[in-house]
């Protein structure tokens, strides 16, 4: 789960730590995170795509609402669905 | 040597059309960037867009991006295309560095008085007429994120003379004053409404200035930039320029 703020600071913590687990769903619960930047869901949609090309699923579950609309205005639900068909594209 | 930018302001006046743009960083350099291009004698274009990630880097794709922007209006400017081509031309360069950038691009026509809106992962335009404000409805994908540009197409507006345009970054909405809570688009609205009657460059000064007693001088730690465009009785009114 993670927890507080997602930022340039430490997103590449996270992103080591994706890139760590073998499951075919790695999942990332967002129920604590009171703070995303550009560089966290931008780190989230590579680490989508690369997972997709390898055939597995980066899945995120709960979104706090105000995140979540924040990840609604730069179209990352819309690219996520996207890249699940496409991940090349 | 890196150029220490504290903020950049601009203004622009064309046929009745003003517009005033304001952008600080939150550290040295920043990502967000504004512009107001003016290609010919009735078509202006305003652009706002903020680049994934801080300092330098951010900066050196952010002055990457508006070059590109300029080429693509030169090329074809039609807005839909200059954001299409954008993407494929800036999305290449975002990717190498596993970045993205939103943007908003408006097109202004001073004589139909047409307003086209463009939508890259942008927060999209506050539009005040008749002392209503709306939320414009255009809608897409940031550029870079994929190789084909996805979005909701153009929307065209039609402004009348008081009318007002406000575009802004996501520093602006959510900043935090003390108690941690956001600014927020509805108190954005609300200050947009109390000012309507000013001309742009002061609407511009009030917002920041509420922005500033919200916040109690905390510092941000998101780039701040804030546009406002405003049509006034002279638009569309060539003569004697």
């Amino acid at each position: 789960m993670v927890k507080g703020e997602l930022d340039f600071s430490n997103v590449d913590q996270l992103q080591q730590e994706i890139q760590r687990r073998s499951e075919e769903v790695v999942e990332v619960d967002l129920r604590g995170l009171q703070f995303i930047d550009s560089s966290g869901a931008g780190m989230l949609l590579s680490q989508a795509r690369l997972l997709y090309k390898q055939g597995r699923t980066l899945r995120i579950v709960n979104i706090p609402g105000l995140i979540r609309e924040d990840l609604e205005v730069i179209g990352f639900f819309r690219v996520l669905e996207v890249l699940g068909i496409n991940p090349g594209a | 040597m890196i150029e220490v930018i504290k903020e950049n302001r601009s203004k622009l006046a064309v046929h009745g059309l003003e517009c005033s743009g304001y952008s600080l960083p939150a550290g040295q350099v920043g990502g967000d960037f504004f512009e107001f291009i003016s290609i010919n004698d009735r078509i202006v274009y305003t652009a706002i867009g903020d680049v994934m990630g801080k300092g330098f880097q951010a900066a050196c794709l952010m002055e990457k991006i508006r070059k590109l922007l300029r080429d693509c209006i030169n090329v074809n400017p039609h807005p839909l295309e200059v954001v299409r081509r954008l993407n494929k031309l800036g999305g290449h360069e975002l990717r190498k560095f596993r970045s993205f950038t939103t943007l908003c691009l408006l097109c202004f026509d001073v004589v139909a008085r047409r307003l086209t809106c463009v939508n890259a992962g942008h927060h999209p335009p506050l539009l005040l007429s008749g002392g209503r404000i709306k939320v414009a409805e255009c809608r897409g994908i940031a550029l870079g994120l994929l190789e084909d540009y996805l979005g909701s197409g153009m929307d065209e507006y039609f402004l009348a003379a008081g009318d007002v345009v406000v575009l802004y970054t996501d520093g602006v909405v959510e900043a935090c004053g003390p108690d941690e809570q956001r600014y927020g688009q509805e108190r954005l609205k609300e200050v947009v409404c109390l000012n309507h009657g000013f001309d742009a460059e002061r609407i511009r000064t009030n917002i920041l200035a509420d922005l500033d007693k919200f916040t109690k001088g905390i510092p941000q730690r998101d780039d701040i930039t804030l546009v406002v465009m405003k049509l006034t009785e002279k638009a569309g009114d060539r003569g004697g320029d």
